[in-house]
């Protein structure tokens, strides 16, 4: 892991298209700002870890009994686009 | 994108046209790859996302649009290109379903699972806009 000091103010530069800034530094919280182009995505790591636990959450055994969704406005309660 | 309703004898009953590859798997189960989208009747809008290779396990799955209905997870480019999509109408859009032991049930809408209709691939992908949409979006469930 490349490990670089940086002071508040002062950026890293990513590929030559992305930046990423020490805005603030408050204690243990350090605030960056990101640039980046539209098609880089950006998330905190966390948001990974949070899919993975939910997704372990919606695994299902066997076939338990579905739920029944309340009829939305103006959508039917049955997908008619899911067959051709 | 056709999905096959089977009745309960015929429930393992898998063909070509409704198995979904996912190359990277979904996160968490990067090791599992391939897929096959079931419906029952009776159970619609909601549909199973079911291992292919471990037909006990699968995932409930919906069109999130019958959850909220302008919902608009917006892809990143890389995304776009992994699944070769040309159009929007290219894309099927499937959100995992949580079940609770209360009968209450919720919706990823942060990590939807974005289907390829021609080519069958998918991704749970991260929209560029994730922080819009809820983790643990409530459904409203009736009796």
């Amino acid at each position: 892991m490349l490990i670089l000091s940086r002071k508040v103010n002062e950026c890293i530069v990513i590929d030559g298209r992305i930046t990423v800034k020490i805005v603030r530094v408050e204690g243990e919280i350090v605030k960056l700002g990101i640039e980046a182009p539209l098609d880089v995505p950006v998330h905190r790591q966390e948001i990974y870890e949070e899919i993975q636990r939910n997704n372990r959450e919606a695994l299902t055994e066997g076939r338990p009994k579905v739920p029944r969704l309340p009829r939305l406005n103006g959508v039917p309660p049955t997908d008619a686009k899911k067959t051709e | 994108m056709k999905t096959v309703a089977t009745s309960e004898p015929e429930w393992l009953t898998v063909r070509k046209e409704n198995i979904i590859r996912m190359p990277l798997g979904l996160l968490g189960f990067e090791s599992i790859k391939q897929y096959v989208l079931l419906t029952r009747p009776g159970e619609e809008p909601f549909l199973w996302l079911q291992m292919l290779d471990d037909p006990n396990h699968s995932f409930l799955v919906v069109s999130p649009f019958h959850v909220l209905v302008d919902y608009s997870p917006e892809l990143s480019n890389d995304d776009v290109r992994f699944l070769a999509l040309t159009a929007p109408e290219d894309a099927m859009i499937l959100n995992i379903v949580t079940l609770r032991p209360d009968g209450q049930a919720s919706v990823n809408l942060k990590g939807p699972i974005v289907v390829n209709r021609h080519t069958l691939t998918a991704k749970q992908v991260i929209p560029t806009n994730a922080a819009e949409y809820g983790l643990r979006h409530p459904i409203s469930v009736t009796a």
